[in-house]
């Protein structure tokens, strides 16, 4: 590990004003990822500002019913709140899904946003990787990429984005809130992350001198109905091959509503719009599921190692938007 | 009797108090710290390598390369045992693996010697390395014996006559994976010289092993080197050979005139002291009709390194556990650009994994029920000697029975995709665990003080799976004390020489050598007593004097009777010691082990749902840390049939999964509820004691009882281990 600067800060101000100057500085919340890749000589942050003391730990029901869930709330606890449990149950479900309870109880909101991949080869400083290096090559691609990415791939870069909260925030069509000395801004969700196309390195559209300040989840009747999905070589503190988020609402035998994101297939949550649209307004059936999920994973590219995700990923669609049939029904 | 009773370990709370010191908690006046630079590359030369940034960076004291690394007084033999490679690091520039150590720094802190580590440039002359089993199979080749007599063939009758006229033929061509040991505590060794005398804080299996060969490396005299090690946070073969780092460390505290501590990251545990190696097997089985077996041709291929030339994958289930007139087998290897293999918990389980994965198939190719199949074909003497009986020393259907009942295994659908429980098909499988277990001479001493104490000392190891307890019950019932008027202490070369803790041995061994001396020490007092005209056994036969509850006393009258203090205070401390086995000796344990899973329709995910195993180990020494080895083996034998694999870049050769997030060892929720019953039948002839190993024996079995239950949930034989869900789409 370098040397750095340590800043703490104790509100918003403070904490973006301490950034504004200093272009490789990091915020630190949680440091469940940041501080094992500063380990690993993978991130080496001049000035490290801590954030954790801001007061961003807020879960606060909005007049428009939606939620707004304050960037230092930690994993778990998001996860146990009683607001998502009831109204994203899928938001809930993907946290417990993801990392170990010792991470979750670390883990930010934010920091979870802003996890970098899990590609084995971004974390071993002597293979070839543009995201880590830029310019530097991707020995992915020719090599070990069982786990990597299948939709959104550019010939620089198959890695995944590795987050299980953020498919059920882009499912969710949350928006996040940040802050720099320039004002605040929101950002949808699904603009948040960014394709990797020649600039593997850069992973989302926040500026360098902003910080995360919350999530907002607007009101989603359809969220009461929904699942998340997760499929891994463990069962459990093993990143997914593939993931589903899924909502769905039937009425008679009509699909009425859905919203459908995957994870493990993409540097980001991929919210699997084609397949809605396929899925609008037909019938409930497992053809239509097949239908839609075939739709979606159509633009799939993958290579010798993850060509099974494909497959996988269509089944997991099915059998998820089965279940919630099932569960539409129960209820 | 206190043996046999599930008394808690004696060290637990030592352990959980963190009172246990283990090799890196010592506090060394004076102590430097050393980390370890590795090869980026897997194969090539270094042409530069600069240090000079890291020798100029804060508290460096020392930057070793190979332009001025320490120079030994041995090289080690192709067949290095009980060198765990050939490989001395730090002598040339030629890189033959990835990890491979190219530089140590050593600082007064660990903080400021890892920075430095990172300061080090190195350029390097980059060959193409060989990486893959599969692609060198046409390169593979028979390795010699070596000193450790490893048996690479082996040949009963004309196994591939018999299989070319067997009315039923069924062949398999298995694949297991690399794997890793991942012991939670750290490999970790501190060397400390007072003059011309060595200490060193080692994590070992083996403290004469270490002791032995760091003197031979160094040039000094055994005498001269004192290993410690009182506790061991897990081994399972990683820690029981001497690897370079050990002897690496020594050598440069010698020459810097301080103590050195080095602990080994996660990801250098991943090259420095071995793994299970991959293999690749063809296995043929010829058949009756009726399931009788008349053939087995197995052949196998694993990975060697560059230097060195062995394979710790034995086979010998093979050959020894079915009675079957023709045997052939066959190991080969092929050297790669990776790391030396080395014994991993247990050097059976992946041959035995395809054997036992070839009578499932045989099964199901004769419609004979697994069990009843391996019933049929049960051996009574050993099938490479029949003149041998396996006599007391094998319960297996009793396993057999135990496991069966426990499992509820005559309830199974034989057919295989029937059934199904919430969108997954339920599957059950069995196999037979089967592994050698050693004695090798261990020496136990005993010091019984006028307090009626007695002090147990040994140089052996207890690496996690219970020494301490077992050898505190067993002298406590030889001296017939309680359990709490017994210290035994151990891990420590100032103590009577014992054997290593490798090959599943250590209760045996020392649980004999225990009983002995406990013996030996009561007989003593015993003698003392009826000769003592103060003692109110005075006069007394020897014979007709026993003792319990820490009481001597008349077998004819026991009103007739003291204490062990009351003699000894009178008389000064008593000594005995004793040592077992004479000879070297080599036994076999067995087990049954049944699994039910449930493989997800959608996505091929498989979750074990029940685990039984039942086992042969001999007495029970302690039902508690017996069973708890039962249960991780079987916890072994399930990553490696669906987690477990270390991921090689072909064109790199780095490790790509050197952590334990990549590395996936199950978790709690990998892991079921697991069902352990022991026969409990002593074997006199595995030991004096009756006792057999377990360590090993325990991860045999799971594996393949698991990927024939998969086989019977889908109908899907995945013959490529680990089980993953892409496998099964």
């Amino acid at each position: 590990m370098k040397s750095f600067a340590y800043v703490s800060a104790r509100d918003v101000p403070t904490a973006v004003s301490a950034i504004a100057g200093s272009p490789n500085a990091k915020f630190l919340g949680g440091g469940t990822n940041l501080v094992d890749l500063m380990r690993g000589n993978i991130e080496q942050p001049d000035t490290i500002v801590d954030i954790t003391r801001l007061p961003l730990t807020g879960v606060d029901l909005l007049p428009d019913g939606g939620v707004r869930i304050g960037a230092l709330v930690r994993n778990s606890h998001l996860a146990a709140h009683p607001l998502i449990r009831s109204r994203y149950p899928v938001l809930s479900q993907a946290i417990l899904l993801g990392a170990s309870a010792q991470l979750r109880n670390m883990a930010t909101v934010g920091g979870n946003l802003l996890q970098r991949t899990r590609c084995l080869y971004f974390y071993d400083t002597a293979a070839a990787c543009n995201k880590r290096a830029p310019g530097s090559g991707c020995d992915a691609i020719g090599g070990f990429n069982r786990n990597h990415a299948i939709l959104g791939v550019s010939d620089n870069c198959l890695a995944t984005h590795p987050s299980d909260m953020c498919v059920a925030l882009a499912m969710l069509d949350a928006t996040v809130e940040v802050e720099s000395t320039r004002g605040v801004r929101r950002i949808p969700m699904n603009e948040f992350h960014v394709l990797p196309g020649d600039t593997p390195h850069v992973e989302t559209s926040l500026a360098a001198d902003e910080l995360v300040t919350a999530v907002e989840l607007p009101s989603v009747a359809v969220a009461a109905n929904s699942r998340y999905r997760k499929v891994r070589d463990r069962a459990s503190y093993a990143f997914a091959l593939v993931s589903v988020a899924a909502a769905l609402e039937v009425t008679g035998t009509t699909v009425t509503q859905v919203r459908l994101a995957l994870g493990g297939v993409s540097a980001k949550p991929w919210r699997a719009t084609k397949a809605e649209e396929v899925l609008l307004g037909a019938p409930a059936t497992e053809e239509s599921f097949r239908q839609a999920a075939a739709a979606e994973l159509a633009a799939a590219t993958a290579r010798p190692g993850n060509e099974f995700k494909i497959g996988l990923a269509e089944r997991t669609i099915v059998a998820v938007l089965r279940e919630l049939v099932t569960k539409g029904d129960a209820a | 009797m206190i043996i046999g009773k599930p008394l808690d370990r004696v060290d637990g709370p030592a352990k959980v108090t963190g009172a246990a010191k283990y090799a890196a908690d010592q506090h060394i006046p004076g102590l430097t710290h050393a980390v370890l630079v590795t090869s980026a590359i897997a194969r090539g030369k270094i042409i530069r390598i600069d240090t000079g940034q890291a020798a100029r960076s804060p508290g460096v004291l020392s930057v070793i390369t190979h332009h001025n690394g320490p120079r030994f007084a041995y090289q080690p033999p192709k067949h290095p045992w009980i060198y765990g490679q050939t490989h001395v690091p730090l002598q040339n520039d030629v890189i033959y693996h990835s990890g491979q150590i190219v530089a140590v720094v050593i600082a007064d802190t660990l903080e400021r010697a890892r920075y430095a580590a990172t300061l080090i440039q190195i350029d390097y002359a980059v060959e193409t390395p060989e990486i893959s089993v599969e692609a060198n199979l046409d390169k593979a080749f028979i390795p010699e014996r070596g000193p450790f007599n490893l048996r690479y063939e082996y040949r009963r009758g004309d196994a591939h006559g018999a299989l070319a006229t067997a009315p039923v033929r069924v062949s398999g061509r298995y694949r297991t994976s690399m794997q890793h040991h991942n012991p939670m505590e750290p490999t970790a060794t501190t060397a400390v010289w007072d003059g011309d005398h060595l200490t060193l804080y080692e994590t070992t299996q083996a403290l004469a092993f270490t002791r032995q060969k760091t003197a031979e490396m160094l040039g000094v005299d055994q005498k001269q080197v004192r290993v410690v090690s009182p506790y061991l946070g897990g081994g399972f073969g990683a820690k029981g050979y001497v690897w370079p780092h050990t002897f690496i460390t020594a050598a440069i505290a010698r020459s810097l005139g301080r103590p050195v501590k080095l602990v080994l990251t996660r990801a250098q545990s991943y090259t420095m002291h071995g793994h299970r190696a991959e293999t690749v097997q063809e296995l043929s089985v010829g058949a009756t009709r009726d399931g009788t077996i008349t053939a087995f041709v197995h052949s196998a291929v694993s990975q060697t390194s560059m230097l060195n030339e062995v394979s710790w994958e034995e086979m010998d289930a093979t050959t020894q556990l079915y009675a079957c007139p023709n045997a052939e087998l066959t190991r080969r290897v092929v050297r790669l650009n990776l790391g030396t293999p080395t014994p991993m918990r247990a050097p059976l389980s992946v041959g035995g994994y395809a054997l036992e994965s070839i009578m499932d198939e045989l099964s199901h190719a004769t419609g004979v029920n697994p069990l009843e199949l391996r019933l049929r074909n049960y051996s009574t003497h050993n099938p490479e000697n029949p003149s041998q009986p396996w006599g007391t020393g094998k319960f297996l259907r009793d396993c057999y029975e135990l496991g069966a009942k426990l499992f509820d295994w005559p309830h199974r659908l034989p057919r295989p995709r029937s059934t199904r429980r919430d969108g997954g098909w339920i599957g059950v499988g069995m196999a037979t665990a089967f592994h050698p277990t050693y004695v090798s001479a261990a020496t136990v001493s005993i010091r019984m003080d006028a307090d009626g104490k007695a002090l147990v000392r040994s140089a052996t190891q207890d690496i996690g799976t219970g020494t301490y307890t077992i050898v505190t019950q067993t002298v406590a019932d030889a001296l017939g004390v309680p359990a709490k008027s017994v210290r035994f202490e151990l891990g420590d070369t100032n103590f009577a020489p014992s054997a290593p803790s490798i090959g599943s041995r250590t209760a045996a061994s020392v649980g004999t050598a225990a009983h002995h001396a406990g013996s030996a020490l009561k007989d003593k007092v015993i003698a003392i007593a009826v000769a003592d005209h103060r003692s109110p056994l005075y006069g007394i036969p020897a014979a007709q004097v026993t003792a319990a509850d820490g009481q001597l006393f008349h077998r004819l009258d026991p009103r007739r009777r003291e204490t062990y203090a009351d003699v000894l205070r009178r008389h000064g401390p008593v000594d005995s010691e004793a040592v077992w086995p004479a000879a070297p000796g080599i036994s076999r344990s067995y087990g049954a082990v049944f699994a039910e899973v449930t493989v997800d329709d959608a996505t091929g995910e498989v979750r074990v749902t029940r685990l039984v195993g039942a086992f042969d180990i001999g007495r029970v020494l302690n039902a508690k840390t017996a069973r708890s080895q039962a249960i991780g083996g079987m916890i072994w034998g399930l990553g490696t049939a669906l987690t477990e694999h270390t991921i090689v870049d072909e064109h790199l050769g780095r490790i790509l999964t050197a952590n334990l997030s990549g590395y996936l060892v199950p978790v709690e929720a990998d892991v079921p509820d697991v069902d352990i019953a022991f026969v409990d039948k002593a074997d006199p002839a595995a030991s004096d004691i009756g006792a057999k190993g377990v360590g090993e024996l325990a991860s045999n079995g799971a594996t393949a009882a698991i990927a024939n239950a998969v086989c019977h949930a889908t109908g899907r034989r995945v013959r490529d281990l680990p089980i993953t869900p892409d496998k099964l789409l």
